[in-house]
């Protein structure tokens, strides 16, 4: 039973960081048609910001928010300096092939990828350093027992539901939302409507950026902060996305949760090399179940 | 006015408008007509941005609109209603039709909750259904959002490609008379591509008759429907 209930928590807690980087994918995926493969470089750029900004005796909260900001901007800079100029250049042979046209950014966001982690081998010597957390990660105590969840994991948990919260409510409630949705189910006829989707798309990348530096401030607390230590997680959260169905935002929140279980399960249960044979035997099962993904929507085509 | 000199329009190496040149008057229906692959449609993606053309220009009120942006030609008061009822299927009613309108809200709320309105009130059938998804619609019910989306961006010249394209001729027409009477009560500036050449014709002021993106004739519309010739030769029936 105690197996059982830390499994669940660190579960629990996992699950929360895998749903950030996943709504992080989900964004870019919907904004712009583009698997952003830059996604963790980005979270680990702005994490290190933030460590560099408390390492000089700002306190966490100001690092934090500057780092969401710089994460909304490093996301802007990827859109308008590589993407949108790739997109314009439509009379090469070559990008005007279909599958190019889709694998192109996606080649393009591992070049940023690898830039991004050059970048911060030089700039912070590609360093291995601590990243604090801003409330306690020892294990909450109920009288005499201490459980195997911290008020951190409360703290990330409770993030997460925030961000889906807001993000929700933006796409429902207010007009750029209603753009945003409208863009990424037909271009076409938003700009139409006289929508400049260009600048909707840059804002997609930046609100992504958001959560990706979300998740790289939350994560590091417990893996530490190097130019590599994000990898893995990139993989994690794009299974989460698939399964969560790819475009939406519920979706990648509950396909987080569940890589997290399986992931902590497997690992209290049976062993850590184990993992990511279950989460692929996951992935190939929920793909089998319902391949349009949890909260994917079939593509039904009227004539 | 707008005015169409020599446009033309190229995909690779075929060339779709060669040297395409007419003008419809402000206030009036001027249809383009023309059998598959005339270039009708080609001509209004062309006019709305859509398509870039390679030679001519495009003149809408005095203004050189060739350049601008697709957004940018819908702020000049250009709006097109593109082919095949186009709407966002997985959007509600009310979210296809406010997305039009979404570009001037924030400077002219107040009009758009008119125009909201009177879209409203030339399609009621859309406002009993304003919260279903728009997939969930009927042919001429798309089509119907598809213009009222157009319209709540305030135009004063509306492109139409095509409107009956695969309804019911009793819907066709009821859409087409709608568009009639929105042009005669409003002085909105409509320019109606259509295959099916009869109804269009039966409606208009003014119709150009396209053949390989060329303009084969032009005449008012009710000396068009008369010439059995014209009608033999390039419309096959």
């Amino acid at each position: 039973m105690t197996q059982f209930i830390t499994a669940f928590f660190s579960g629990s807690a996992h699950g929360a960081i895998y749903a950030l980087v996943s709504m992080g994918l989900v964004l870019v995926w919907r904004g712009a048609g583009v698997v952003n493969f830059a996604q963790m470089g980005q979270a680990m750029f702005t994490t290190y910001i933030a460590s560099q900004l408390i390492m000089h005796k700002y306190s966490y909260w100001i690092a934090f928010v500057i780092a969401l900001l710089a994460g909304a901007i490093l996301g802007a800079i990827v859109d308008f300096g590589l993407m949108r100029p790739l997109s314009a250049r439509k009379n090469s042979a070559l990008l005007n092939s279909e599958s190019m046209r889709t694998t192109i950014p996606v080649i393009a966001s591992l070049g940023v990828l690898g830039i991004l982690k050059a970048l911060a081998g030089i700039i912070w010597a590609g360093e291995e350093r601590g990243f604090p957390s801003p409330v306690s990660t020892n294990g909450i105590k109920i009288g005499t027992t201490t459980l195997a969840f911290t008020a951190f994991d409360l703290f990330v948990i409770g993030i997460v539901f925030i961000t889906l919260l807001l993000t929700t409510a933006f796409f429902t409630r207010t007009g750029m939302g209603l753009a945003m949705r409208a863009s990424a189910l037909n271009p076409e006829v938003t700009r139409l409507s006289g929508i400049r989707i260009n600048s909707v798309r840059t804002l997609s990348w930046a609100i992504s950026g958001v959560a990706s530096s979300l998740a790289g401030l939350l994560i590091t607390p417990s893996t530490n902060l190097s130019p590599n230590t994000l990898d893995l997680l990139l993989i994690v959260g794009f299974t989460a996305a698939v399964i969560g169905g790819l475009t939406s935002l519920v979706g990648a929140v509950v396909g987080g949760f569940a890589i997290g279980y399986v992931i902590s399960f497997v690992n209290v249960y049976s062993s850590p090399e184990n993992v990511f044979l279950a989460i692929l035997i996951f992935l190939m099962f929920m793909l089998f179940l319902r391949p349009q993904g949890i909260f994917g929507t079939k593509e039904v085509r009227r004539v | 006015m707008l005015e169409i000199k020599d446009l033309v329009t190229e995909f690779a190496s075929v060339r779709a408008l060669s040297g395409v040149s007419f003008t419809a008057a402000t206030g009036k229906i001027t249809t383009v007509i023309g059998a598959n692959g005339a270039g009708k449609s080609t001509l209004l993606r062309t006019i709305s941005g859509l398509e870039r053309c390679t030679q001519g220009a495009i003149i809408w009120e005095g203004l050189d609109v060739t350049k601008l942006s697709v957004e940018g030609i819908v702020r000049t008061g250009i709006a097109q209603v593109p082919e095949g009822h186009a709407v966002i299927s997985q959007l509600s009613v009310e979210e296809n039709i406010e997305l039009g309108a979404l570009f001037r809200k924030r400077k002219a709320s107040a009009d758009v909750a008119k125009s909201v309105k009177e879209v409203y009130e030339l399609f009621p059938i859309l406002r009993e259904r304003n919260s279903q998804m728009a997939g969930a619609l009927s042919g001429g019910e798309r089509q119907m959002l598809a213009i009222s989306r157009a319209l709540v961006s305030r135009p004063k010249l509306l492109l139409l490609d095509e409107p009956s394209l695969g309804l019911a001729p009793l819907i066709a027409e009821q859409i087409i008379n709608a568009i009639n009477e929105l042009c005669r009560s409003t002085g909105l500036t409509v320019l109606l591509v259509e295959q099916n050449a009869n109804t269009a014709l039966s409606v208009a002021d003014h119709g150009v008759l396209l053949a390989l993106g060329k303009v084969v004739a032009q005449m008012p519309a009710s000396e068009m429907i008369a010439d059995d010739s014209l009608r033999a030769a390039y419309l096959g029936y």
